[in-house]
């Protein structure tokens, strides 16, 4: 039975490879919730079996049987597992709870200080932020409202219509709420890290999401790509540099080939990632009502006695 | 609000404010002060010259541009820069904050990324191949999806 626990692990893995394709295939309006989505419930599933095991070992040790009125030994060999095997899942579920603290207080520091920052940049029209700086940089900051953060440097790099896909693109992010997917499956990942691809999957996805929604705000994928090659050429001309961190951030040769040849929709990629969400939940049902029978074993065994 | 032979590129029409950041950064991105006339021809005419005329007008009232008397009409530019100075260093300050936090992507969606070498060819490329396809042909037909 214990080696249930596998298949939240197993389809956590399985998640993690099938989120780049989801994120680059299948339907950004789609991707984004299906992969956050299926992230988090991923995250919850292992750590719930893994608390689980823990639970059924430590209920085996120092005074806990006593208290609890049930028979250790009977604990022991109904549960089927090493008692390592148990402490070291206590272990990782005590890693893992404490990095998702620790990403949650991230995510709060992040919302305070772009409240801040909303509060300071103070827009010239609508929430659209002008910077008189000759460097193109264009940016969109969710919270507060939210802001379109660009630089005169920016919009003469582009000409008008492109300058019309820029706006429609740092909009979309805001009115779908691109940043609350981002922050989530990031949570997701910090309290299980087989899941972290789906971070960058996410941001490719929603990248993506804003690209479409620009595309059919001006009617044009061409005229997107073009807008996001302009762009980021002409940001690479005047390259700040930004250290490691922001050539971390998502491919746009990657959204430029998207745009300019939309890939088939795959119907399997999606199925079999909720599939494994599925079985995942199932799973942990399974496992948690077995665990419950276990106790209730060693309990029957103790009164017995 | 969207008339004349460009309809098909316009499949929306646009929402006030939309329109209004639209010549904003169309002011951001010229030499000089612009007019009316001036600012519709820049746009692409999708337009209607009276739309763009009242909406630069009131862009004006907002004290988002200013505007001088250039012949008969106005001419608009963006408002003078002194009073923005500070803006832009707190603005600079407050994005490369945003820029250290450790979940980044969450907080801050950057319209474009830097680019390697391999990257800026191969956008280069792409680009070239699709203009020489001729433009529309390897799109005909096809609608975005989302």
């Amino acid at each position: 039975m214990i080696t249930l626990v596998a298949v939240p692990l197993l389809s956590s893995l399985l998640l993690a490879v099938l989120a780049g394709p989801i994120a680059r295939r299948v339907r950004p309006t789609i991707a984004v919730p299906l992969i956050t989505g299926l992230a988090l419930s991923s995250a919850l599933c292992t750590g719930l079996v893994l608390s689980v095991t823990a639970v059924l070992a430590a209920a085996q040790l120092g005074p806990f049987p006593h208290h609890g009125q049930w028979s250790r030994s009977a604990l022991h060999t109904a549960s089927g597992f090493p008692l390592a095997l148990g402490m070291i899942a206590l272990l990782i579920v005590a890693g893992c709870l404490t990095a998702a603290t620790v990403q949650a207080t991230r995510w709060l520091r992040a919302l305070r200080l772009v409240r801040r920052a909303c509060a300071v940049l103070s827009p010239s029209v609508g929430n659209l932020v002008l910077l008189r700086d000759p460097v193109p940089v264009a940016y969109s900051l969710a919270g507060a409202g939210g802001r379109i953060v660009v630089s005169t440097g920016m919009f003469a790099a582009l000409s008008a219509p492109q300058r019309r896909v820029l706006l429609a693109h740092e909009s979309a992010h805001l009115t779908h709420r691109h940043s609350l997917y981002r922050h989530l499956t990031s949570l997701a990942a910090a309290a299980n890290p087989l899941l972290r691809p789906a971070v960058g999957a996410v941001t490719l996805a929603t990248e993506r999401w804003a690209d479409e929604a620009a595309a059919s705000e001006v009617g044009d994928r061409e005229l997107v790509a073009r807008a996001l090659a302009q762009a980021s050429m002409a940001a690479a001309k005047t390259a700040v540099p930004l250290g490691a961190l922001a050539a971390a951030d998502h491919g746009v040769a990657d959204r430029v080939r998207l745009l300019l040849s939309p890939p088939k929709r795959p119907r399997g990629y999606v199925t079999a990632a909720v599939l494994t969400g599925l079985a995942s939940w199932a799973t942990t049902a399974v496992i948690t009502l077995w665990a419950n029978d276990v106790v209730q074993f060693a309990e029957n065994v103790y009164t017995r006695r | 609000m969207a008339k004349g032979r460009l309809e098909m590129a316009s499949r929306r029409p646009r929402a006030r404010g939309a329109l209004e950041q639209e010549l904003l950064a169309c002011l951001a991105a010229a030499q000089g002060p612009l007019t009316a006339a001036q600012v519709r021809d820049e746009l692409g005419h999708d337009t209607a010259y009276t739309t763009v005329m009242t909406t630069l007008a009131r862009l004006h009232e907002k004290r988002a541009l200013e505007r001088t008397q250039a012949g008969r009409a106005y001419a608009y530019a963006l408002v003078g820069e002194p009073l923005d100075a500070h803006a832009n260093v707190t603005a600079h300050r407050m994005h490369r904050l945003l820029d250290e936090q450790p979940d980044r992507a969450g907080v801050l969606a950057r319209f474009v990324a830097q680019l390697d070498r391999y990257e800026e060819d191969m956008l280069a490329k792409l680009l070239e191949r699709n203009t020489r396809a001729g433009r529309g042909s390897a799109f005909a037909g096809r609608r975005p999806r989302s």
